[in-house]
């Protein structure tokens, strides 16, 4: 499967495995891990379409994670799933450049239109800029020999 | 107050409050004591001595006086005598033995004298050298009388002239003599008058000072020549010992068991060795001083008295304003207290909230999980299927039960600085309500909602908001008491040209009784038995509604409920921002846009 890829990450393991669960049956394709650090490094090795994001975890907490997320410059969006019921905390986090916040608990129907909201608007943006780029590339031989070199890279 | 001190804590109030209370009347006590010290001791000190030396003056001059009283008795009466004296020494040198042997010339000579002197002399006697009278007119039969024994006979031979001291000699009645001797032609003859006792003693009797006042004269042996006023009879032995001969005037304060405190001034006569004493009462003489004294007195003490009550009236005043002050400090103080014991309940119950959401959430996601796989499972039970699904959706309404707590408890306790948020006053009344609609209805209490339909959301801050209603709607629910049902009515009307919302609570409680309406806003003002009140709750709101710009305000009569009517603004006024944290509240206000412009 191409699209709907989405990374889950909270501390509750078991939180994460029921999610797993539903989530695939639902048709995503899922990879769950249980801290910041390993969604970090997830988010290097593969592509995801959205990020599923607890903010309060031991060691790296969501906040932190979410800065680094940005820090990779990815198209991946990023949707808040918080225990704390605080929404300040989410709004901040919507400022650092979050899609959107769900309250723990919720429906995994809630979380599947969230989920589908952001994944519309990724692939929205990543076309923007695909077209932008390709612009460019029209424009540009040099940026398009750059463009090229990049995907070489990869 | 949202969650109302333990017992404990009110009493541990009261304790407090009373030992304070005891503090300021220690205060009080001092202020006065240091204010009269300052100036009450001065003036008491300033007024004795001032009174002390003028008196000092006074009795001086009154010594003066009284000294100066007995000097002019003094030379009257020896005027009185040296001008008798003279006339009769004039009367022996102007004529012969001879001329006043005659009795018709003697009594002749009596008249003139008489006229001359105001009736001076009782009688005039001619006597030769051995005593024997050789003429003699007068009232009493002494022709045949000789004097050679007489102690003035020898005194008039060997002076000249003489003033005898008052004696009886032979007529047995109390008399002065005076009498002149010459020598004529060789012959030595006596002329002698007796001055008249009357005119004397009244000369000397007859001075008045005063009402205690006397003069009289005493011999050298201390023998009473005139009669005193007060005590002692003339002729006899006067109660004041003469002492010996002295010159000038002695004045002395004597006291006599009998006559009390006494001035006394006492001089010697010259011609004749009487002392001429003048006697009044201490008290009389110095009345005026002691009346001068009396009144300066009054004036020390009313002025001492005057400074007193000035002086406790400024310390109460003082102690007054800064009892004031210090109530107010002190429940700016508990206002913080509570502030921090919110703001710990609150991260407790943040806590609490985020520890219960993590397994709710697991919850729900083991029931879909249970949901989809019976979805899928073909071969079921349909009962078991029914039952699962029935437990499944009881699964879901209780955590979503406690998924509502959990939010309550955040949103409620977990602020501790002001947040101002949208607030729509009908769903956030009835949400209060809920809240205390269980323990109402146990106490047969039950409210009513008239809502006025479709009222704009005011800025406001929902935290301060919920502590004003809940203490307005908990108090009405207690109003209750002892009742056996009630209603609470919550209604909300908008005024149109401001924006602003106005709730009404009303109660079918006991009411507030007229005394206390103005007081209901008043720190510390409760008429909740001990440990039932703090006496805050109301303080608190009313200092809320200001803050937020709003008003409060209280109708009610005893026995017919109370009113109680909150208008709060469309937006608190720009100042309520300062007061709190202003990062906080910007993030809030920009939450929409952004919410949007993420998206």
């Amino acid at each position: 499967m191409n699209g709907r890829r989405v990374l889950l990450v909270d501390d509750e393991v078991v939180f994460t495995e029921n999610m797993t669960t539903l989530l695939t049956s639902r048709g995503y394709q899922i990879k769950a891990v249980n801290s910041g650090d390993s969604a970090i490094r997830a988010l290097e090795s593969d592509d995801f379409d959205v990020v599923v994001l607890d903010l309060k975890m031991p060691g790296m907490d969501g906040m932190e994670t979410l800065k680094e997320i940005k820090k990779l410059g990815l198209f991946t969006e990023t949707l808040i799933l918080t225990g704390h019921g605080a929404v300040d905390t989410a709004l901040e986090a919507m400022k650092l450049g979050a899609y959107d916040y769900l309250t723990k608990p919720c429906e995994v129907d809630e979380l599947v239109e969230k989920l589908e909201g952001a994944r519309s608007k990724k692939t929205q943006r990543s076309s923007k800029d695909m077209e932008s780029k390709l612009k460019r590339v029209v424009e540009s031989p040099r940026s398009a020999l750059s463009l090229f070199s990049k995907k070489k890279g990869i | 107050m949202t969650n109302v001190p333990p017992q404990r804590h009110e009493e541990r109030t009261r304790e407090a409050r009373s030992v304070i209370g005891t503090g300021y009347a220690r205060l009080t006590g001092r202020f006065i004591l240091i204010a009269v010290t300052c100036s009450v001791v001065p003036l008491l000190l300033v007024g004795y001595g001032i009174s002390r030396h003028y008196s000092r003056i006074a009795r001086a001059r009154m010594r003066a006086d009284f000294r100066g009283r007995t000097s002019q008795h003094k030379k009257t009466i020896e005027l009185f005598l040296s001008e008798r004296t003279a006339a009769i020494q004039l009367l022996a040198q102007t004529h012969s033995l001879d001329h006043l042997r005659d009795p018709r010339r003697l009594s002749s000579a009596l008249a003139v004298l008489n006229h001359e002197y105001r009736n001076a002399f009782t009688d005039l006697g001619l006597i030769d050298g051995s005593g024997k009278h050789l003429a003699y007119v007068g009232p009493y039969d002494l022709m045949d009388k000789n004097y050679a024994k007489a102690s003035w006979f020898e005194q008039v031979l060997t002076r000249g002239a003489f003033v005898s001291d008052m004696f009886l000699g032979f007529r047995r009645v109390p008399h002065v003599i005076i009498a002149v001797s010459r020598i004529d032609r060789g012959r030595m003859w006596i002329l002698r008058a007796t001055l008249n006792t009357r005119v004397f003693r009244s000369l000397v009797e007859g001075v008045r000072i005063g009402r205690t006042g006397e003069v009289y004269l005493l011999n050298r042996q201390g023998i009473l020549q005139t009669q005193p006023r007060s005590k002692g009879r003339i002729m006899e032995k006067a109660a004041l010992r003469v002492g010996t001969h002295h010159s000038g005037i002695r004045v002395r304060v004597l006291s006599t068991p009998s006559q009390g405190r006494q001035i006394v001034a006492q001089t010697w006569l010259q011609q004749v060795r009487w002392a001429l004493v003048v006697r009044q009462s201490y008290d009389e003489a110095f009345a005026d001083v002691n009346q001068a004294n009396r009144s300066s007195l009054i004036t020390l003490v009313l002025s001492a008295v005057a400074i007193l009550l000035v002086s406790v009236f400024t310390a109460r005043t003082m102690i007054k304003s800064i009892k004031k002050r210090d109530l107010e400090k002190d429940l700016l103080t508990r206002q913080l207290m509570q502030a921090g014991k919110m703001a710990s309940v609150g991260e407790l119950a943040a806590g609490v909230a985020h520890e219960v959401n993590n397994p709710l959430a697991i919850i729900m996601t083991e029931r879909q999980i249970l949901l989809d796989v019976a979805g899928c499972a073909s071969g079921v039970d349909p009962g078991l299927k029914a039952q699962l699904e029935k437990s499944l959706s009881q699964i879901q309404t209780q955590c979503k039960r406690c998924k509502h707590t959990t939010q309550n408890l955040l949103r409620f306790s977990r602020r501790t600085e002001a947040v101002l948020e949208e607030v729509d006053l009908n769903a956030f009344l009835t949400e209060v309500v809920e809240l205390l609609e269980r323990e109402a209805s146990s106490s047969g209490v039950k409210f009513l909602m008239a809502l006025q339909e479709g009222l704009p959301a005011i800025l406001s801050d929902p935290s301060l908001l919920q502590q004003v209603f809940l203490n307005i709607l908990s108090n009405a629910v207690d109003a209750h008491e002892g009742k056996p049902y009630g209603r609470v009515a919550v209604s909300t009307r908008l005024d149109v040209m401001t924006g602003a919302v106005e709730v009404i609570v009303a109660d079918t409680g006991w009411g507030i009784r007229l005394e206390h309406l103005d007081k209901v806003f008043d720190p510390f003002f409760t008429t909740k038995p001990t440990g039932k009140g703090t006496g805050l709750g109301l303080s608190i709101c009313y200092g809320i509604v200001k803050r937020l710009g709003g008003e409060i305000a209280v109708e009610s009569a005893a026995g017919e409920g109370a009113v109680f009517a909150v208008i709060l603004p469309k937006r608190p006024p720009a100042d309520f921002e300062s007061a709190f944290n202003i990062g906080r509240q910007a993030s809030e206000e920009i939450e929409s846009s952004q919410k949007e412009e993420l998206k």
